[in-house]
């Protein structure tokens, strides 16, 4: 793909000049491999920025230092500043005993229950009993999926296999209702009867939908769960940053904290539906600076992975 | 949609060309940088994007072309041309008959909102009075059906699905049989998310098309999708015969330029669009009136007349 750029320079330093043909290639190949156009720039800017006045070695190509410079900027963005780490939080709660709660927000379709209800799979096969709490009370049979996944994961892990304890719960008041209140009663309903871990579903919204937004952002207000999930589908385009930027700018705006909630993870899902063109995972994460926890790679219960940012940039740059 | 929010950028990149007093090769491929970089920040596909920038510039010989009035007029209409191509197959877009079934199968990616725009779609047509159902051939996803039969009954619209049965196959043939014989003239069959990376679901959807041989195959498409439409969206024409393409979720910031290249690899028209979650933020989309729209608008005219 680079090799037109194989001319040996010898050594010498480096101006913005001469890396700026090649990082336009570079810029050009992210974008083709669906990272969004203004996170390629500002990526490419930062390269050059770096390698500005550096000397180049004797025996490297222009293009291969660039490559390298690029590779390492981009493993940094993916690599988190800070671990998510659900099984050991939720211990700690439970010894508090006190529910852990998680919520997932994002726009509409992108797989919040399902991936949701995966998280629910891993969980119970850690021993933890969770409650669902069905808190998209807008689309049609959003309440009836969640009925059903907890029937699924039930029959999967049967009380009988738990001595005696049923080891998810879903917790449900039908359509229409205020979803923060059904969260709030969930979390008391699980503190009361010791379920470990509470699994807030929300409804899909659009980033720009002003009423809904607020009520998102109320519903992490007031019920302040240990963890706000982003999840995002894999397929997501330009429009990554936009969603992001948004959903953390809502969570901040109304919530009246000086320390508001805001996204602390993302789930990256669809992965199995992208090929090689894995940009959305580099987006995601230069807005936010937040972990990709889990990646989405299927439609059933196991089909949930760590990120791998090894792999994902050597797609990138493939 | 991407070309009318592009409106103004091109309009601009265009005027650089009015008020360039020679119009030379550095003119040129300043203004088409302008226009690529707004097509890719909309999601336009990468391909199509070149494609464009490269039959813009082979219409221009600047060795052998006089006048600069005659190169104006010449890049910007190649400009339109492309722009053009983008939204329109140059097919025209698959129409009901009325007093007969017409069955119509939504295809598409998990997600995509194929079971919203079924019931918008049906409910378009019931609207107009025409007789009307729907059939939930989703087997797989938890709630499916129950989705399906929540919008139906709201909409006070017919519908057909199974709690037991688990082959979509059956589903689809039993429900399209039952409704045929009923006379309905609108037959909408809804079928599970899938993805071209798995095969079964693919031989599966095949399979349903080659049972119920629809009239009308629906590719729906998320205006949020980025540079993966493409060779999704011809892995499903190549499987299944798409004539139509919906795009829905246009009510969010996105542009819509990725799912545009459904266009392209499906060579189906885009037919109508969903802006909203509700029944009726749904709205026919016609080729033609949105392209001279988007030539119409303000000063573009004025420059191409010149
Ligand atoms: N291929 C694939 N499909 C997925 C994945 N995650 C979810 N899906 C599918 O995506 C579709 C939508 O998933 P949902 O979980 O209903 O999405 P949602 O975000 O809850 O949707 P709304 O509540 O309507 O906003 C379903 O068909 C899921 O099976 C994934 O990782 N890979
Ligand atoms: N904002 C907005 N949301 C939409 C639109 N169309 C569908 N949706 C939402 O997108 C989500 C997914 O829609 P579905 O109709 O369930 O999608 P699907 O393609 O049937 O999903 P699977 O059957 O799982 O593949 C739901 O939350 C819908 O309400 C639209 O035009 N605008
Ligand atoms: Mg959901
Ligand atoms: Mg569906």
């Amino acid at each position: 793909m680079f090799s037109m750029f194989k001319n040996l320079v010898g050594s010498k330093m480096l101006t913005q000049e001469d890396v700026a043909p090649v990082l336009d290639k570079f810029r050009e190949h992210l974008v083709s491999k669906n990272v969004a156009a203004e996170i390629a720039q500002k990526l490419c800017e930062s390269v050059s920025a770096k390698l500005e006045g550096k000397v180049l070695g004797t025996f490297s190509t222009i293009s291969a230092t660039v490559k390298t410079a690029l590779n390492q900027s981009l493993i940094q963005i993916l690599s988190p500043k800070r671990r998510v780490d659900i099984l050991r939080d939720a211990m700690e709660c439970k010894q508090q005993r006190r529910p852990y709660c998680i919520t997932f927000c994002g726009v509409n379709g992108v797989g919040k229950s399902t991936n949701l209800a995966k998280i629910c799979f891993w969980l119970i096969e850690n021993g933890f009993r969770v409650l669902i709490a069905a808190c998209d009370t807008f689309r049609a049979g959003a309440v009836e999926q969640l009925r059903t996944h907890t029937r699924k994961l039930n029959a999967l892990h049967p009380a009988e296999k738990h001595g005696g304890q049923q080891m998810v719960q879903l917790y449900e008041k039908g359509y229409g209702k205020d979803a923060a209140g059904i969260a709030m009663e969930a979390i008391n309903f699980a503190r009361d009867c010791h379920i470990d871990i509470v699994l807030v579903d929300t409804a899909g919204r659009m980033q720009d939908n002003e009423p809904l937004m607020r009520a998102l952002s109320k519903l992490i207000k007031v019920n302040q769960p240990d963890l706000v999930l982003f999840v995002g589908e894999a397929l997501v385009g330009n429009e990554a940053v936009d969603q992001l930027t948004k959903f953390n700018q809502a969570l901040a705006d109304h919530s009246n904290m000086t320390n508001p909630r805001l996204i602390d993870g993302i789930i990256l899902t669809k992965f199995d539906t992208i090929d090689d063109k894995v940009g959305a995972a580099i987006s995601m994460t230069y807005i936010t600076g937040q972990p990709i926890v889990f990646v989405g790679t299927g439609q059933t219960y196991t089909d949930l992975r760590n990120l791998n940012a090894k792999a994902i940039v050597h797609a990138l740059l493939k | 949609m991407v070309l009318a929010d592009l409106g103004r950028k091109i309009t601009t990149a265009l005027r650089s060309l009015s008020n360039a007093t020679i119009i030379n090769e550095e003119v040129l491929n300043g203004m088409l940088k302008e226009i690529c970089s707004a097509l890719l920040e909309a999601d336009v596909n990468v391909r199509l994007v070149k494609q464009l920038r490269e039959n813009v510039r082979s219409v221009i010989d600047f060795d052998e072309m006089a006048g600069g009035l005659n190169k104006r007029r010449m890049i910007q209409s190649a400009v339109y041309k492309e722009l053009v191509k983008l939204v329109d197959p140059g097919v025209k877009a698959w129409q009901p008959t009325k007093g007969r079934n017409n069955v119509i199968m939504f295809v598409g990616l998990q997600g995509s909102g194929k079971t919203t725009t079924c019931t918008k779609l049906a409910y378009y047509y019931q609207k107009k009075g025409w007789k009307t159902c729907l059939i939930c051939a989703d087997t797989f996803r938890a709630g499916a059906f129950d989705q399906l039969k929540q919008n139906a009954t709201k909409a006070r619209i017919p519908f057909y699905g199974s709690y037991t049965e688990i082959d979509p196959v059956e589903i689809a043939k039993d429900g399209v049989d039952k409704f045929k014989s009923e006379n309905f003239e609108i037959i909408i069959v809804d079928t599970s998310g899938r993805h071209k990376q798995e095969d079964s679901l693919f031989e599966e959807m095949l399979q349903v098309h080659n049972t119920i041989t629809p009239d009308n195959v629906i590719f729906v498409m998320d205006a949020s999708i980025g540079q993966a439409c493409e060779a999704q969206a011809k892995a499903f024409k190549d499987k299944v015969d798409v004539a139509s393409v919906i795009i829905t979720k246009l009510d969010s910031h996105a542009k819509g330029g990725g799912a545009l290249s459904a266009v392209a690899a499906t060579k189906s028209p885009v037919i109508f669009i969903g802006t909203g979650e509700h029944i009726d933020d749904f709205e026919p989309f016609k080729v033609q009136p949105f392209v001279s729209k988007l030539l119409g608008m303000g000063d573009i005219e004025g420059l191409i007349d010149k």
